[in-house]
């Protein structure tokens, strides 16, 4: 018999330590940058005396990283299958200029009295605009061939344009009641509590009805130790948030969206046949095409995706904010982007995670808040940023080489 | 000895963690000579090019190699020391830019130059010289992107000769040309011989060792078996060199009983989608039975591929003729609509348009299948792993799990892969464009056998390869393509190498 019938590890003999050793190998490169992370956060600690790692700090932390990470979970999409978009910021800021004028000059003229109906439809037409923008931007890559680059350079440009347009550069407030709750909300404690209870028990089910399935069909098992611990580890993280950010002022809900989409996400990803073409895609452009798999249509949807995620970006930071202004979303596709490189994404395509790339823009936020909370000037904030993604890219691939 | 020796390769021994690819290799290469290299895959050939080349520098290996009268010490990190030395490699792969000139390509690295700026002039002058002096029949200003494989070829070995090599080693040069390129090919290797370089030829096609080589060294498991002249050799003889044993059965027996007409393609016709102006396919028909083996022989570019690629719904547009599936007429207008229809397509090259290489064994079975396992939206990982490992049983794929990356397996077990995602989706008609491409002896017969097992279930193969023998083991019939059209079917009783060749050149009308 050539082929054993199990998939992850071989045969237990090597013990717990041994499968770990392995799945620490296969994984090699998520657990690098999370071991990055927490050096980054060791380091931060020790040089504001602990301060960085108060409840309040943590939570605001975690508050600051929502609006790239939206971008950064689609970036990965669009990155895996050998494209880019360069104008995700602009679009997220575009969004949110769009969503703060509705609030400011037309909900207040139409439905004087009702600012929770006037939030829900600026959350409809933020989504509306996001979407819009990312089937024309998809229609052309994928149906016109025009390359995503170029596309989105000039959508980049466009955007800029129509933000002035909508602004006429002034400030526009977006500060109706219940529309500030989606990024400056928080949950109570004990919702909090039972929003983790319930993730711990899903973990857990999970676990069984994973090792109930692979016995249904005669696969061998991994360790019953090794997953339970890898379970708990899990179960113990979303505890330990929960119980840090309730010493603040409760579950972020930006942070809880944030969480659900990136679930979501990753189901995608993983579960799904939109999610495995797109990294066929990427990875064998000419065999997937050989495959059956409909190239246009994936890529189509992918940068739909993408604008609906730049669209819950858009309105996040507007909520965040509280306002749109000219400079909303400047620079934020490079902060996406980076962070899902950072987080293992290959720019050549076929590789990549939403998990990692939510690693990736943590990182980049740590260190932007890390910087500011030891009065850095704004400069070293991105010279920093700058030698960590080179480094942690050649770290990559050195590890790659040697391997 | 009296004999004039360039190149003594002396004991050569090369480690790697794990294996000894080549192991006390010794070889003689006289000057002015033609000497073939010979084994399967593996065998330790491109090991030892590798070492001759400097990738792998003096000292990573045990023995010597005297070159010219001294022993060869190239510094490892470029291939550039080789070259100064007189050494150089026309690989497989042609490595020119192709948006740049012949004579750029020559002399690409080392342009002559004054003050800084290039002499154009002198850089042209001695290409045309170079060209001229050996023959080749090549215009110095003609871009390299316009250019036919054949010439391209020619190119390179001008870029090599203009180094003054002393060593010219040819990797499987005729592996993408037309048996008139190749002719041309050989009258090159004439030339050069008469000219004093020495080359050294590794091939896969046995024939050539006949037609050009002075003498001939096996390889096999990284030793060397045998030195011979090529005069003392017949192709029995180098291939139980080369395998060890006698080859008895190059070609399993299967127990093929064709039934009822299942495909039928009638006076095909179809553009380059590209380019309306060009016609890839001019009038191809032809039959296929339940359970039969359909060769389809022909030169490179005579539309086999194009053939197979159309009616799987990727290439040509078609624009006369039909296509009939169990008696219905059917248009396939792409993959996914073939396979839905029970046709499946192996493609040629395993690599570029088979496998994603970076993924798993499992990822690629289940590829083009992943609707059989997916309900709504969600894959079904269970059922795709069930099914995957029992593609991969019935292959016999090796390999530790289904997790292993592609690009980790030996090109005949990435064969395997490739089928066993085609089968996956039970096609009635299997079409296998060059299925044993590249693999070794071993491995192309497990495929054969494989093949064997499929038309006895019923499945019916269409088989183009590229070479005859493979065409006559293993088919029921053969079809011969020249110039984009059918020549003829040919029932395997009455085709022979002489009848296909003279279909497949155009000398015979029928």
């Amino acid at each position: 018999m050539a082929v054993s019938t199990d998939t992850g590890s071989k045969k237990s003999s090597t013990g717990l330590m041994g499968e770990l050793g392995k799945r620490f190998r296969s994984n090699m490169q998520t657990y690098t940058i999370i071991l990055a992370l927490v050096a980054i956060w060791i380091f931060f600690a020790i040089l504001t005396g602990g301060a960085c790692l108060q409840p309040q700090n943590v939570s605001n932390l975690f508050r600051q990283m929502t609006v790239t990470s939206f971008l950064a979970i689609g970036m990965v999409f669009v990155i895996v299958t050998g494209n880019i978009d360069l104008s995700v910021g602009k679009l997220a800021g575009f969004v949110s200029v769009v969503v703060a004028y509705f609030q400011a000059n037309i909900w207040y003229n139409l439905i004087p009295n009702q600012p929770y109906v006037a939030a829900v439809l600026s959350i409809i037409i933020g989504l509306g605009v996001g979407v819009l923008f990312g089937v024309m931007q998809g229609y052309m890559i994928s149906f016109l061939q025009v390359p995503s680059f170029i596309v989105t350079l000039a959508g980049m440009f466009i955007l800029t344009g129509l933000i002035l347009l909508v602004t006429q550069g002034k400030t526009i407030p977006a500060n109706q009641a219940g529309f500030d709750l989606i990024a400056q909300g928080y949950l109570p404690p004990l919702v909090g509590w039972i929003i983790a209870a319930i993730v711990v028990v899903i973990l857990f089910w999970n676990m069984t009805r994973s090792r109930q399935r692979k016995r249904q069909h005669g696969f061998e098992l991994p360790s019953i130790a090794l997953d339970l611990a890898t379970t708990i580890f899990y179960s113990l993280l979303v505890i330990a948030y929960v119980w840090v950010v309730n010493q603040y002022k409760g579950v972020q809900v930006p942070v809880l969206l944030l969480a659900v989409a990136a679930v979501i996400m990753s189901y995608i990803a993983n579960n799904t046949r939109f999610g495995r073409y797109a990294y066929a895609i990427g990875g064998n452009r000419e065999a997937a095409r050989l495959s059956g798999i409909n190239i246009r249509r994936s890529i189509f949807l992918i940068f739909i995706l993408m604008g609906l995620l730049a669209g819950i970006a858009g309105i996040v930071l507007a909520s965040y904010v509280g306002y749109g202004t000219i400079a909303a979303g400047q620079g934020y596709e490079l902060d996406a982007i980076a962070s899902a490189i950072l987080g293992g994404t290959s720019t050549l395509g076929g590789v990549g995670t939403v998990f990692g790339a939510l690693i990736g823009s943590l990182i980049m936020t740590s260190l932007t808040t890390g910087l500011q909370m030891l009065n850095v000037q704004p400069a070293w904030q991105y010279l920093v940023k700058g030698i960590v993604l080179v480094l942690a890219v050649y770290a990559d691939v050195a590890f790659k080489k040697n391997r | 000895m009296s004999e004039d020796i360039i190149l003594d390769i002396q004991n050569v021994t090369k480690r790697f963690p794990g294996v000894t690819a080549l192991s006390d290799v010794s070889i003689q290469i006289k000057r002015g000579e033609i000497h073939g290299l010979c084994g399967e895959n593996g065998a330790g050939k491109s090991t030892l090019i590798k070492i001759l080349s400097g990738v792998y520098p003096y000292g990573t290996y045990e023995g010597k190699v005297i070159y010219d009268g001294s022993e060869l010490k190239l510094e490892g990190g470029s291939i550039r020391q080789a070259i100064t030395e007189g050494i150089a490699i026309v690989y497989q792969e042609l490595t020119l830019v192709p948006n740049m000139t012949v004579g750029e390509n020559v002399f690409l690295g080392k342009e002559p130059s004054e003050n800084g700026a290039i002499n154009w002039d002198k850089l042209y002058a001695e290409t045309r010289d170079i060209l001229r002096k050996y023959q080749l029949d090549v215009a110095p200003q003609a871009v390299v992107r316009h250019l036919g494989v054949g010439k391209m070829q020619m190119v390179e070995i001008a870029k090599a000769l203009s180094e003054n090599a002393k060593i010219l080693i040819l990797d499987e040069p005729t592996s993408a040309l037309a048996e008139a390129e190749i002719e041309k090919l050989m009258e090159i290797l004439e030339t050069l011989r008469s000219h004093g370089v020495t080359c050294i030829y590794i091939t896969h096609k046995l024939d050539e060792f006949f037609r050009i080589t002075d003498s001939v060294t096996v390889l096999r498991d990284g030793k060397t078996v045998t030195t011979q002249p090529t005069g003392n050799l017949t192709k029995e003889k180098l291939v139980s060199y080369m395998v060890g044993r006698e080859m008895k059965e190059r070609f399993p027996k299967g127990n093929r009983r064709p039934g009822e007409v299942i495909f039928e393609v009638n006076d095909l016709h179809a553009i380059d989608p590209n380019d309306n102006s060009r016609h890839v396919l001019n009038g191809v028909s032809f039959d296929l039975r339940r359970g039969e083996i359909l060769g389809i022989a022909g030169l490179m570019g005579s539309g086999r591929t194009e053939l197979v690629t159309t009616i799987f719904g990727e290439y040509g547009k078609i624009t006369h003729g039909t296509i009939k599936l169990e008696g219905q007429e059917v248009e396939m207008t792409s993959a996914s609509d073939a396979m839905h229809k029970g046709v499946s397509l192996v493609p040629e090259d395993r690599k570029r348009q088979g496998l994603v290489l970076m993924q798993s064994i499992l990822k690629n079975i289940s590829l083009a299948n992943l609707d059989q396992f997916s309900k709504f939206f969600r894959i079904d990982a269970d059922a795709e792993l069930a099914a995957s490992l029992q593609q991969a049983k019935n292959l016999a794929i090796k390999a530790p799990n289904l997790l292993v990356a592609c690009d980790s397996l030996s090109g005949g077990n990435q064969q395997k892969v490739v089928i066993a995602k085609w089968l996956l989706s039970n096609p009635k008609v299997l079409i296998m464009d060059d299925p044993t491409r590249g693999i070794d002896v071993g491995a192309k017969y497990e495929i054969y056998k494989l093949m064997n097992e499929l038309t006895e279930k019923g499945v019916s193969i269409i088989m183009i390869s590229s070479e005859l023998e493979e065409v006559l083991g293993m088919s029921d019939r053969v079809m011969v393509m020249h110039e984009g059209a059918s020549t003829r079917i040919l029932d395997i009783r009455e085709a022979n190498q002489e009848r296909i060749m003279a279909l497949a050149t155009g000398i015979a009308e029928n």
